[in-house]
């Protein structure tokens, strides 16, 4: 089992543009301490159809509620100015910096559990006498007897058959060369949505693990600054 | 004067409000089932909810919840409506202070 860097063609290069925005970075850093409720509220206003920060204050009186302590109104407050950046953004746009996040966020919290030196992005894993996947993993974890794969997705309806076909068959290559892999997805959304896109799947799923909205923080190899997660 | 809003008043509107957002994003024809699933599973959760808390007032929570109605009824895209369905009972809970 190796990896390899992924083949640049126009896509890859219009979207490393917007990978490579410091919106995308500040959003990572700031969702990496996030609580889950936290996560929901930038998951909400990047999804939505206003932009008035007002009314999602009264959305979230939870994260708002001015007894709060202060670190915890102004991470809040952080979040929502920068959802309020992404949802600006026109449909397409926001589409492609939204899924840059999440695999913004994913690289910060595995570069915490493992270091930088072994978190890689946009790599191809090739096994011995199989023919390359077309598609790049989103994050790899390139450490020996310690490999992972994660591809990233910012919904629950970016479960399909392709990319579970594709992570369960770097699970069995890496298997039949006696190396292991962890194989995973990491959907910002909640564990419920994934339940139920995954049940309705044929494609094999045994053994990929699932991060989701709630889960995230495990990523990192535990709870994050901002609580619970 | 009239009494305040309970928990399970706010969930009846939300589940309402829910329904609606439903028949939007199962105009997706390849995405009738997943839609039709999520929406159970995300109704079956706010119905314990319900159970579990419906007549406590709803406090801060009923603003919140009227927000985010308004938010998903301005929705006319079916893609957009399915992301929702899976948003949109989130912020409820959020909002009620539940996990998800």
């Amino acid at each position: 089992m190796r990896f390899q860097d992924a083949a640049k063609d126009a896509r890859t290069v219009v979207y490393a543009a917007i990978q490579a925005e410091p919106l995308v970075a500040r959003a990572a850093d700031l969702l990496a301490a996030a609580t889950p409720a936290e996560r929901v509220l930038a998951r909400a206003v990047m999804n939505g159809e206003t932009t008035d920060p007002d009314g999602w204050r009264v959305t979230f009186p939870t994260l708002f509620d001015p007894a709060l302590p202060s670190a915890a109104r102004e991470r809040a407050e952080a979040i929502l100015a920068l959802s309020l950046e992404v949802a600006e953004r026109g449909d397409q746009v926001r589409s492609q910096v939204r899924g840059a996040i999440v695999e913004a966020l994913t690289e910060r919290l595995l570069v915490r559990r493992v270091g930088a030196a072994a978190v890689r992005r946009e790599r191809r894993i090739l096994f011995d006498g199989v023919r390359a996947e077309i598609h790049p993993y989103d994050l790899t974890v390139e450490k020996p007897g310690a490999a992972e794969a994660w591809d990233c997705k910012w919904g629950a309806r970016g479960i399909g058959p392709d990319v579970l076909h594709q992570l369960h068959d770097a699970r069995t290559h890496a298997a039949a060369e006696g190396e292991k892999l962890l194989a995973g997805l990491v959907i910002f959304d909640a564990a419920r949505s994934c339940r139920v896109r995954l049940a309705r799947q044929t494609a094999p799923r045994d053994g990929i693990g699932v991060a989701t909205i709630e889960t995230l923080s495990r990523l990192g190899g535990g709870a994050p600054a901002g609580g619970k997660g | 004067m009239s009494a305040p809003e309970t928990i399970a008043e706010i969930l009846d509107r939300a589940t309402a409000a829910y329904a609606g957002l439903a028949a939007t994003g199962e105009t997706i024809e390849d995405e009738w089932s997943y839609v039709n699933d999520l929406t159970e599973a995300w109704r079956a959760r706010l119905a314990e909810v319900a159970a579990a808390r419906g007549a406590e007032p709803a406090g801060a929570a009923g603003p919140a919840v009227g927000r985010a109605i308004d938010e998903i009824g301005r929705i006319s895209d079916p893609h957009r409506a399915i992301d929702w369905l899976s948003t949109f009972p989130q912020v409820v809970l959020v909002a009620l202070g539940e996990g998800l």
